[in-house]
């Protein structure tokens, strides 16, 4: 337990002082980091622990970015740190009513078809933001700069990142050990099961989404805050929704730790060891990916974790289409 | 004043908004088949689908440009070329993943390769969206007001045919037969002596040529580029889930309808809701009747 504390200890302290010695790409990098891990994080609550893949998370993102950046400006809220607090607090509570809204008829599908259907949700909701007037996402949404008197907009960022990352690590760990979380878990591994012992799965799956939907879209909103400037093509993008996958998969899915090593290897490899090889960027990504599948299907976590994690968990999905 | 011809012109453009549906159906269906076969079959999502029919339309392309080969006449080879290299990728990668890891990795390997692939495309032939033009590409057909563009009508009847081959193939010869038993029982297709993994590649390879050919195809009717290819995974996917899993009429009633709710869109509503009413389409569909209007025509595997 010491051992713990001390860890937790000396994570915060690098977190802390790390930007005094990146140079500002380098923090942008970070904050990066911590933006894709915490989402990864929030896909993996349901994605994870319930078996429940969505290919369209992107949706919250938007959902949240949008919903912030409206709320704003038609309370006409003065700028600054507070302004941005209360967007992302309204974009990440928009997300959750949505995902409860929409959660009893699409999580009624499974496996591939609740992939699908996520996926299609995503598109819909892009199309209209772009297409739709009212939502002025084809011209484009502006944020007033949420920054305090001189303080450099990277290190700003960063420590927002990395505050909500850790916030969304804080969840996934409470998540995990509560008896809701061996809920999601018994899910995963037998549904029909599952329900026939008595688990309330219908009501575990709807809180699930919901928890892993306003995750995504306080995240949202503040990468929309991050960018200042900001299109429906550019909140709303299929890549974010995979990456969320890609990095869960390639770190261990389900696990705690793993979304974060993912991320972390993911971002490493294409962001600074292929920074110069900008058009080989896609050939790269699919190439570990694919590699990844074929030497750890358990993921980087599973080659540390033995046989009781392997046990545990392992690269699955609810397989049935209901 | 009133235009006296006003309900004439409407009924009218109804038609020929139809008519522009169902050319656009016909071609979707055939791009869709194969996808739907493998699905159906095998069970993969095979997210390069849409890679497979864009290098039909590459192949097509330099095949018109460097031998003169007229496009509709390149989906023949272009078929065979693709049951290899489909069978090829089906027994070396896939069902290596899927062995080692589970059904849903495919899904992963897929869209890996689909990655790498449109990278290559892109490197090869650059990213600009290209077009086949043969010599009668511009010329059309009139019927008093109506109008059909010859490549279009050529297009439709192509993809007609293949989808008939499709059907008579599967339900007529030993080779349809040892699919479909492999796609219901494929244990009790390994006692009754058919090679199951053999025949998985041979699924998949002809899963691989149909969208290979269909890619012939849609490159006269429509332009491409590397990067369209996941437009036509999705495509395929909407069009299995509108008509149903593993048939080719499934395939063609799926194709038909979105083409229909496409060309009635664009024409009533406005082109750039086109994609919006797709999916729209997409996830009522899923959250009515997931299993497709026609049902899955493996539906005893699962």
């Amino acid at each position: 337990m010491t051992m713990r504390i001390f860890l937790l200890l000396g994570t915060l302290i690098v977190i802390v002082l790390l930007p005094q010695f990146l140079a500002p790409f380098h923090i942008r990098v970070v904050q990066l980091f911590f933006f894709t891990a915490a989402l990864a994080l929030a896909w993996n609550v349901m994605g994870g622990l319930a078996g429940y893949w969505s290919f369209g998370h992107t949706v919250f993102i938007g959902m949240g970015a949008f919903a912030a950046a409206h709320f704003v400006a038609k309370l006409g809220l003065p700028a600054g740190p507070l302004q941005m607090i209360a967007g992302i607090v309204f974009g990440a509570l928009f997300c959750g009513i949505v995902a409860a809204i929409i959660a009893y008829p699409i999580l009624r599908l499974r496996g591939i078809y609740f992939a699908i259907a996520m996926l299609g949700i995503g598109q819909v909701a892009a199309e209209l933001a772009n297409n739709v007037g009212w939502f002025q996402g084809d011209v484009g949404l502006f944020l007033e700069t949420a920054l305090p008197d001189g303080v450099e907009p990277e290190r700003f960022f960063y420590y927002v990142f990395a505050g909500l990352f850790l916030f969304t690590w804080m969840v996934s760990l409470v998540v995990m050990r509560s008896r809701f979380g061996y809920g999601l878990l018994a899910i995963r591994e037998d549904e029909d099961t599952a329900k026939m012992l008595g688990v309330p799965t219908e009501q575990i799956k709807a809180f699930g989404f919901t928890i892993s939907a306003v995750l995504v879209g306080m995240l949202g909103a503040t990468y929309a805050y991050s960018l200042g400037y900001f299109t429906a093509s550019s909140v709303f993008r299929i890549d974010f929704s995979l990456n969320m996958i890609i990095y869960c998969l390639i770190g261990g899915i389900g696990t705690l730790a793993g979304p974060v090593v993912g991320a972390a290897l993911m971002l490493l490899l294409t962001q600074i060891i292929l920074g110069q090889l900008l058009e080989l960027h896609l050939l790269a990504t699919g190439l570990v990916v694919i590699l990844i599948v074929l030497t750890l299907p358990n993921g980087v976590m599973g080659l540390v974790g033995g046989e009781a994690f392997r046990r545990r968990f392992s690269m699955r999905a609810g397989g049935k289409a209901r | 004043m009133r235009d006296p011809h006003f309900p004439d012109r409407q009924a009218m453009l109804i038609i020929q908004t139809a008519l522009n549906g169902l050319v656009l159906g016909g071609v979707y269906s055939l791009a869709a088949v194969g996808f739907s076969l493998i699905f159906g079959a095998l069970g993969i999502v095979n997210l390069t689908h849409g890679i497979f029919v864009i290098c039909g339309a590459y192949a097509a392309m330099v095949l018109f440009h460097v031998f003169g080969i007229d496009p509709f006449l390149a989906t023949v080879p272009v078929a065979i070329a693709f049951f290899f290299i489909g069978y090829a990728y089906q027994r070396g990668l896939i069902q290596v993943a899927i062995s080692r890891a589970s059904l849903v990795a495919s899904l992963l390997v897929t869209f890996g390769v689909a990655l790498i692939m449109r990278n290559l495309l892109q490197l090869v032939f650059s990213p600009d969206v290209r077009t086949i033009t043969p010599s009668y590409s511009f010329s059309s057909l009139t019927f008093g007001s109506l109008r059909i563009d010859i490549v279009r009508l050529i297009a439709v009847l192509v993809s007609i045919v293949f989808l008939l081959l499709m059907a008579l193939v599967l339900s007529k010869t030993a080779f349809g037969r040892r699919i479909r038993a492999t796609a219901q029982q494929p244990l009790a297709a390994n006692l009754s002596g058919v090679n199951v993994p053999h025949v998985l590649g041979q699924t998949f390879g002809l899963g691989a040529a149909f969208a290979a050919a269909s890619g012939a195809v849609l490159g006269i009717v429509q332009p491409f580029s590397p990067s369209s290819e996941d437009f036509w995974t999705l495509n395929a996917f909407i069009v299995v889930v509108l008509g149903g899993v593993g048939s080719p009429s499934g395939a063609l009633l799926g194709g038909i309808l979105l083409g229909l709710i496409s060309s009635f869109t664009a024409q009533f509503i406005g082109p750039s809701y086109t994609n919006a009413v797709m999916f729209l389409v997409l996830v009522i569909m899923l959250l009515i009747r997931p299993q497709g209007l026609l049902g899955s025509a493996f539906g005893e595997s699962r």
